[in-house]
């Protein structure tokens, strides 16, 4: 114990990997526990007991240890912490307690999304609320419900890369979380990136540059990307939570190094 | 149309939705955009969301409505941390003082007996030429 007191984390994989060392496996996942119950606290409102979420948590850590390339210039903690994010939502995803939206629900939010579409431009502007609820007919109050069962939906599909269509194959919120662990090999460039950014893929990161460095507006970038509006939306909702995520993840690790 | 709904929350992300469809409930009422509501929705949503503000278990969300616009009070905050990353702008950085500068007009933190409060604000106009429900 005394000598893996001075090793890094570089160097306890190396021993692992390279050695078999599994006291040094131990180590890190000790190391690591706080990160995990750190992820683990934002989901726990869920109606899942803390523990539970930190060991199905701890799984999703132990994974990333196995799996990763020391070859590579990244942190364990950049590779850790979408593993256990989406160790811990594949869990809600198999226990069946994501949230379920309404199929009513899903259906008018996906009409909206087209209707949001053709009459920015029909009318040369974005639509009132009035007038998207005019147009699909319905009362405004179900237009709003349909927006925010949208944004509940985005929020919940952070990590599905490129998730969150237009056409409602994709509803289940929670449903290509599993696919969390392609972004490692995805963004080999994240290392370098500014803190909170590293998580985000190529298009989140051009779709914040345009909307929050460029000033375009959500319409303005969906044509220039080709995707609707809406779509946009989901995007940088998922964007600005991915950014949330690290930047608290890596102030958990500050604070257990200090 | 003048003055102020006030909404006290547990400061936990389900019941923030509540909040955010409050504020589109309010829009809606303004004819405001969509582009407009998503700005204002996702300016909220970017301060509630941030455990980083938290000071207390609930947060209080002001919806004032002005002459000329909306504004958005959210509070007690942990001001030291909201003002440092409200500060805390580079070039190349996509902070919260960027975000907030981009989807509102006007960002400050005010000081009450309980904690600091952000205030929001954002100019909206009834798309419906004098014909706002809200305004009548």
């Amino acid at each position: 114990m005394p000598v893996h007191e001075e090793k890094t984390d570089r160097e306890l994989l190396r021993s692992y990997h390279e050695r078999g060392d599994l006291e040094a496996r131990e180590r890190l996942i000790e190391q690591y526990l706080p990160l995990v119950r750190s992820l683990a606290r934002r989901y726990s409102y869920r109606g899942e007991q803390l523990e539970d979420l930190v060991q199905v948590g701890c799984i999703g850590l132990i994974k990333a240890i196995d799996r990763f390339d020391i070859a590579r210039g990244v942190e364990l903690t950049t590779y850790a912490t979408p593993n256990i994010i989406g160790e811990i939502k594949r869990h809600f995803r198999d226990k069946g307690w994501s949230v379920r939206v309404p199929r009513g629900l899903q259906e008018l939010n996906v009409r909206l999304s087209h209707l949001v579409e053709e009459l920015t431009v029909q009318l040369e502007r974005s639509p009132t609320i009035a007038e998207l609820a005019k147009a699909a007919s319905v009362e405004e109050e179900e237009v709003l419900e349909a927006l925010e069962s949208g944004q509940a939906y985005a929020t919940l599909s952070l990590s599905a890369p490129g998730g969150g269509g237009d056409d409602g194959s994709d509803l289940d919120p929670l449903e290509s979380l599993g696919e969390l662990e392609h972004e490692y090999e995805v963004s080999e460039d994240r290392a370098v990136l500014a803190p909170g950014l590293r998580a985000l893929d190529d298009r989140e990161r051009r779709i914040l540059h345009l909307r929050f460095f460029e000033g375009l507006t959500q319409s303005q970038i969906a044509q220039q990307v080709g995707i609707s509006q809406m779509h946009v939306s989901r995007l940088i909702r998922r964007a600005l939570e991915k950014i949330r995520d690290e930047i608290a993840a890596e102030e958990t690790v500050k604070r257990r190094a200090s | 149309m003048t003055g102020a709904i006030k909404l006290k929350i547990p400061h936990q992300s389900p019941y923030h939705g509540v909040a955010l469809l409050v504020v589109g409930g309010l829009a809606a009422r303004l004819d405001v955009s969509y582009e407009q509501l998503e700005d204002l929705q996702l300016a909220l949503e970017s301060v509630l969301e941030n455990g980083g503000y938290a000071r207390t278990s609930e947060v209080t969300v002001e919806l004032d409505v002005q002459n000329e616009g909306l504004a958005m009070i959210v509070g007690p905050l942990d001001g030291a941390a909201l003002k440092s990353d409200l500060e805390d702008e580079g070039d190349d950085r996509l902070g919260l003082g960027r975000l907030l500068g981009t989807l509102v007009e006007d960002v400050s933190v005010e000081s009450r007996e309980d904690g600091d409060w952000l205030r929001l604000e954002k100019r909206v106009q009834a798309i419906r030429s004098g014909g706002s429900r809200a305004r009548a």
